[in-house]
Order: C-alpha cells, then sequence, then structure tokens
C-alpha cells in the first residue's frame, strides 16, 4: 500500500496531464539541443573527416572559416607551399566554396579538382554513379582557353555560353552529392537538376560523411561564381607529411605561417571555430529549454497544489490520525517524484522518436541524441519537480484540520 | 459528576472563531471529566460548539483558553506533542466517514497504522473481523454501502487500540438500519477492548445507547444524565 502511487492511478487524467507537461519539456530539452548541437557537429565531423590537418586562409578571416566563400587567395599558394616547405607539406589542395539551392535549401558546395578527390572523400566512397568530369577535361579545356585569351592579350574577360558549359564532351556541369542530399531532395545519379540558371548532371551519390553535401569541378565554380577569374580560390587545404616527433600541427602552421603572411589554422580547431561562429543558436536554444522547463514545472506545481487543495480533506484526516510534518511533506514530494519518473522517461523515449521523425522528414537534419543532455534533463526534471513541489508540501503542512472537516 | 480515574478532564476551556468584531465565542469556560471506559454522548442544538469541542479535545485545534488533560497529563501547546498524543491515543470517526478514496477499505486502515508508526501484525485484519467488513476489505469507498463506508472508519479509529476514540456525529448519513449496526459495533468494541467513547450526537435514540449523556448549550456543558444500565 502506498498513497502517493493509490492517488496517482486514482487520479489517472491528472497524472497523465502532469507527467505529459514534464515529458513535453524533457523531450524538448533532449531534442532541441540534440538538434541544434546535433546539426553544427555532423557538419564538424563531416569537415574533419578530410584528409589534411591544416586550413589556409587570408589574413584576417580566419574566425570565418565557417562561413566563408568565393574568391579568397590565390590558387598559386598551393604549389608555392608545396615547394617552400617539402618536409611538412605533402600536399596543398585549393578549394572554391560556394552554394546552391538543391533539395529546398542552400547547399555548401566544395569544388576541387577532380584529382584530389581522395583527400575529401576519405574513407568514404561513391555508392553510386562517378566522379564529376573524372578526366578533368574541363579544367584543362577552360585553363587552355583562358591561356589563349591571355597570350592574344585580349582585356575581355573570356565568355562562356551555356552551351560551352554543358558541352557533354568538357563534363562542366557535373555535381556529386551525398546521400542524405539525394534522400532529401530525391535524387537519382544521372538525373539533371537546374541551380544557378544551369542544369547540373548528378553523376554520382557520395557515402554520407564526406565533407560536404554537394561537389563540383574547381573550374567550373570559378567560371560561374568566380567571375571566371581561375587563379584565385577559397581556401587551400594542406595535408602534412607525417610530423617530427613532438610536433603538433599547430607547430607545423605557425612555421608555415613565418614565411606566408596567411591564417594557418589545424583542423582541430575547426570545431571550435563553428561553435563560435554559431555560439548564439546554441544560446537561444537554451533559453527555449529554460523557459520550457519552467513552464512545465509551473505546470506541476500547479497541478500538486490542485490535489493538496482538492485533498485538503484527506491530508486532514492523516493528520488526525497523527501524521507528522515530515510524513505529509514526503507525501507530497514522493507523489511529484513519481510523476517527474514517468514524465522524464516518456520524455526521453518522445526525444528518441523525435529524433527519429525529425531525421526521416527532413534527411539533411541531424539530432544527436547525447548521454550528457539526457542527464542534465533528468537532473533538470529532478530538481525540478523538488521546486515545484515545495509549496503544495508547505500547503499540505498548513492545512487546518478542523477547517477541512467543517464542510461536513 | 463522579470524577474517579478521568481519561480526558477539560477545564476552563475557551474558544473562538474569527478575528476583531467578527470574532465568535464558541466555547466558554467549558469542564469536562470523562472517565476511563467510559461511553459517553454529547448532545445539544447545532451551532452551540459539540464539534469544536471534540476538536479541542481530540487535539486538532488548540484551545484560546484552559487546559485539556488526556491520561492525566496536561496536554502542552507544542504542536508535536501534540501530534504525539493523538498519534497514540485517540482515533477519530467522522461524519462523512473520510475514508481516503484512492485507497481501499483494507489500505485505509493500513495507512492509518503506518502514519502512526506502527507494525500492521495482522492489526488490519482483526478489525475487520471484528466489525464484519473482510468481504469488502479490497474495494474502493466509492464501492462500499454507506454502512460499511462508516465501519471502515470505525475499524481505522479504533485498529491501533487507542485509548479514546472521539466520534463526531457518525450516525449523521446513516439510515436507521445502519444507525442500529453502528451502535452494536459501538457497544462491542466499548465492551470487547475498554476503549473510551466520546461521541457527538443529535440523535436521542444514539445517545440512549451509552453509559451517559451531557447536554450542551451556549458553549457551555449544563445537564449530564447518566444512563440505567
Amino acid at each position: 500500500m502506498n498513497l502517493p502511487i493509490a492517488n496517482i492511478r486514482h487520479h489517472k487524467s491528472r497524472s497523465l496531464l502532469s507527467s505529459s507537461g514534464i515529458a513535453i519539456a524533457v523531450c524538448m530539452l533532449v531534442a532541441m539541443t540534440g538538434l541544434s548541437r546535433g546539426s553544427l557537429y555532423e557538419i564538424a565531423e563531416r569537415m574533419e573527416s578530410v584528409d589534411a590537418e591544416l586550413i589556409v586562409v587570408p589574413h584576417g578571416v580566419s574566425d570565418s572559416i565557417p562561413t566563408l566563400g568565393g574568391m579568397k587567395l590565390y590558387e598559386n599558394i598551393a604549389p608555392k607551399l608545396e615547394k617552400e616547405f617539402p618536409d611538412l607539406v605533402q600536399k596543398a589542395v585549393p578549394v572554391f566554396i560556394c552554394s546552391l539551392k538543391l533539395g529546398g535549401q542552400d547547399q555548401r558546395v566544395m569544388a576541387i579538382s577532380p584529382d584530389n578527390w581522395r583527400i575529401f572523400s576519405k574513407s568514404h566512397n561513391l555508392a553510386e554513379g562517378r566522379l564529376f568530369d573524372p578526366e578533368n577535361r574541363f579544367g584543362r579545356w577552360l585553363e587552355k582557353v583562358k591561356k589563349t585569351a591571355a597570350d592574344s592579350s585580349d582585356d575581355d574577360p573570356v565568355e562562356l555560353t551555356r552551351k560551352d558549359l554543358s558541352n557533354p564532351s568538357h563534363n562542366g556541369l557535373e555535381l556529386v552529392i551525398d546521400q542524405r542530399l539525394a534522400a532529401a531532395g530525391n535524387y537519382r545519379c544521372g538525373q539533371t537538376v537546374t541551380a544557378a540558371n544551369q542544369t547540373w548532371t548528378v553523376t554520382g551519390i557520395a557515402e554520407t560523411g564526406v565533407t560536404t553535401r554537394v561537389f563540383m569541378p574547381i573550374r567550373t565554380a570559378q567560371q560561374l561564381f568566380g567571375v571566371g577569374d581561375i587563379t584565385k580560390c577559397t581556401m587551400i587545404f594542406i595535408k602534412l607529411r607525417p610530423l617530427a616527433s613532438g610536433m603538433t600541427p599547430g607547430q607545423a602552421a605557425q612555421k608555415i605561417r613565418s614565411a606566408f603572411p596567411l591564417d594557418i589554422m589545424p583542423m582541430s580547431d575547426y570545431r571550435g571555430a563553428l561553435e563560435q561562429k554559431f555560439g548564439i543558436l546554441f544560446t537561444y536554444v537554451d533559453i527555449v529549454n529554460i523557459i520550457a522547463l519552467l513552464i512545465a514545472f509551473l505546470f506541476v506545481t500547479s497541478t500538486l497544489y490542485t490535489m493538496v487543495l482538492h485533498r485538503a480533506r484527506e491530508i486532514a484526516i492523516l493528520k488526525s490520525c497523527g501524521a507528522s510534518t515530515a510524513f505529509t511533506v514526503s507525501q507530497v514530494l514522493y507523489e511529484s517524484a513519481i510523476l517527474t519518473a514517468i514524465g522524464t522517461a516518456f520524455g526521453i523515449a518522445g526525444s528518441f522518436a523525435a529524433a527519429w521523425l525529425i531525421e526521416t522528414w527532413q534527411p539533411l537534419l541531424t539530432v544527436e541524441i547525447s548521454l550528457k543532455w539526457i542527464s542534465l534533463a533528468v537532473a533538470a526534471a529532478v530538481t525540478g519537480s523538488f521546486l515545484s513541489a515545495i509549496y503544495p508540501a508547505w500547503s499540505a503542512i498548513k492545512t487546518d484540520m478542523v477547517e477541512a472537516m467543517r464542510y461536513e | 459528576m463522579n470524577n474517579v480515574n478521568p481519561v480526558i478532564s477539560a477545564r476552563n476551556l475557551q474558544k473562538s472563531y474569527g478575528h476583531g468584531t467578527v470574532k465568535s465565542e464558541v466555547l466558554k469556560g467549558l469542564e469536562i471529566d470523562v472517565r476511563k471506559g467510559e461511553f459517553l454522548a454529547i448532545m445539544g442544538p447545532s451551532g452551540c460548539g459539540k464539534s469544536t469541542l471534540l476538536y479541542v479535545l481530540g487535539l486538532m485545534t488548540p484551545q484560546d483558553g484552559g487546559t485539556v488533560d488526556i491520561e492525566g497529563t496536561t496536554v502542552p501547546s507544542g504542536e508535536q506533542v501534540r501530534t504525539f498524543i493523538r498519534r497514540n491515543t485517540i482515533g477519530f470517526v467522522f461524519q462523512r466517514f473520510n475514508l481516503i478514496s484512492s485507497l481501499s477499505g483494507e489500505d485505509n486502515i493500513k495507512i492509518s497504522l503506518k502514519v502512526r508508526g506502527m507494525a500492521e501484525n495482522g492489526r488490519t485484519a482483526a478489525v475487520m473481523e471484528q466489525l464484519g467488513i473482510m468481504e469488502a476489505a479490497k474495494r474502493k469507498p466509492s464501492e462500499m454501502s454507506i454502512g460499511e463506508q462508516q465501519r471502515f472508519a470505525i475499524a481505522r479509529a479504533m485498529a491501533h487500540d487507542p485509548a479514546i476514540i472521539m466520534a463526531d456525529e457518525p450516525t449523521g448519513n446513516l439510515d436507521r438500519g445502519n444507525t442500529e449496526k453502528l451502535l452494536v459495533s459501538f457497544r462491542e468494541i466499548h465492551e470487547s477492548r475498554n476503549h473510551t467513547i466520546l461521541m457527538i450526537t443529535h440523535d436521542p435514540h444514539v445517545a440512549s445507547c451509552t453509559d451517559r449523556i451531557l447536554y450542551m448549550a451556549d458553549g457551555r456543558l449544563h445537564k449530564s444524565e447518566t444512563q440505567p444500565s
């Protein structure tokens, strides 16, 4: 015989409402933090999958690396880095970053030379199809066209027609996308898609986990999004040779920086830069979660208080039997704790269900349910249940037996 | 009045409700002695202070003035001691039974023992057996007849074997048949366990089944009538 459990079972609707309030708050806390952090960390993880140790950007823009795009850096710095530091730099890879609207939202596109595909796919293979412009025909053709124009001392920029870009022998308008974007946009290999006023062909679908969701040939991106300037890129990735004992990528970066006035960031710092850039999002989500929790526990307080008022007579009966203050308080706290435990359990289960639903309906989003946030939600629920039971418990202690019996 | 071995003794009891100009004096220097093992009825018109007297003597509410002695000890004003005495010495039966709706009849008795920190040790079954309510043990109050509810309320009041049982109009909601059964139960309890029973009633027939009737009016006792045995 347990009075709080009996009361919960007896007042099913009230108990269900109270627990639901807590469940919704806990679910929000776990799922929303999981969504905000999961989506951001998924970007970080994809970036960390690059088979390179350093990122090179122009001086003064390292804070903006996560959102950087367009023409920022001369591409010929890459071979210079390889030449200047042959003992450190194994490969320097220029990357042009732009965006294309695919799958209903803007996608960050990494434009690279097809020769460098392995750096960015690392352990992830093409699940279907082939790489874009695999023999780099468009790149070589465009370089030749540009060189011819430069040799003829013609100051007018080279104008390429749509036909030039989509010429099947050049393979310029080809894309590789990842599996999640393919699922979100229902794209298949060989399918043509329209974006940025061009018709692109999806030539391959890469396994989830590659550096970005969309890849295209760097020359195409430079021509279309870099006003035809094929000498500039957005950033350069450096793959280091095996470092001498005790040397860190940070120290290697410092050494290179001494010769080149550039910002050079170790890949391991990328996650931090991302968090710094989008930290405000976490703050926003955390504030929303705190408000949700407060509302949930005000709801529980109100329910428990109503329960105390509703059961004033029962509390008076227990007191007439000689119930001590500790016994009376423990009954309210125990009931609150049980409601919270039920609500928390359903909230956590609900957050997994919400994560599954979000990822099913919006394949581009990632919800990362972490033990840390589940623990925080449980801690918040336990604290909240205790605090929200204090006032009702105090009211229970103060119940006037005679007043409660008077309306007999 | 015979003052030998009073289990309850009150002197110059005063109690009022409200405050300021709307204060209503309910007990006005009332004095009472209840002998150990006595079955006593208190009668009087509505509003004369019968229930208030029961609540004061049962230590459910403090008096404004005067003293209450329980089993020869003057009850102090501290709530903890009053709760201790109420827990161990007194059992209450109310007019509306006041069983806890979420618990079965049996559990209503058990929780009163738990609250009192007493081991169950078959006490619940014993009182249910004595009052003939074993069959309704697992039923919730809403599934019981009025008579069963009141007998469970009595069982709860006597399970811890208190020295005193206080009943506030226990037959007020009962029909004649159930009233008779209840009176039989009270008499049996009184005779078998020698509890002191203090009962408020409006019903002269119910009062006539007790050892003594005290008549109350205007906050004071004004007549005591011992019943022929």
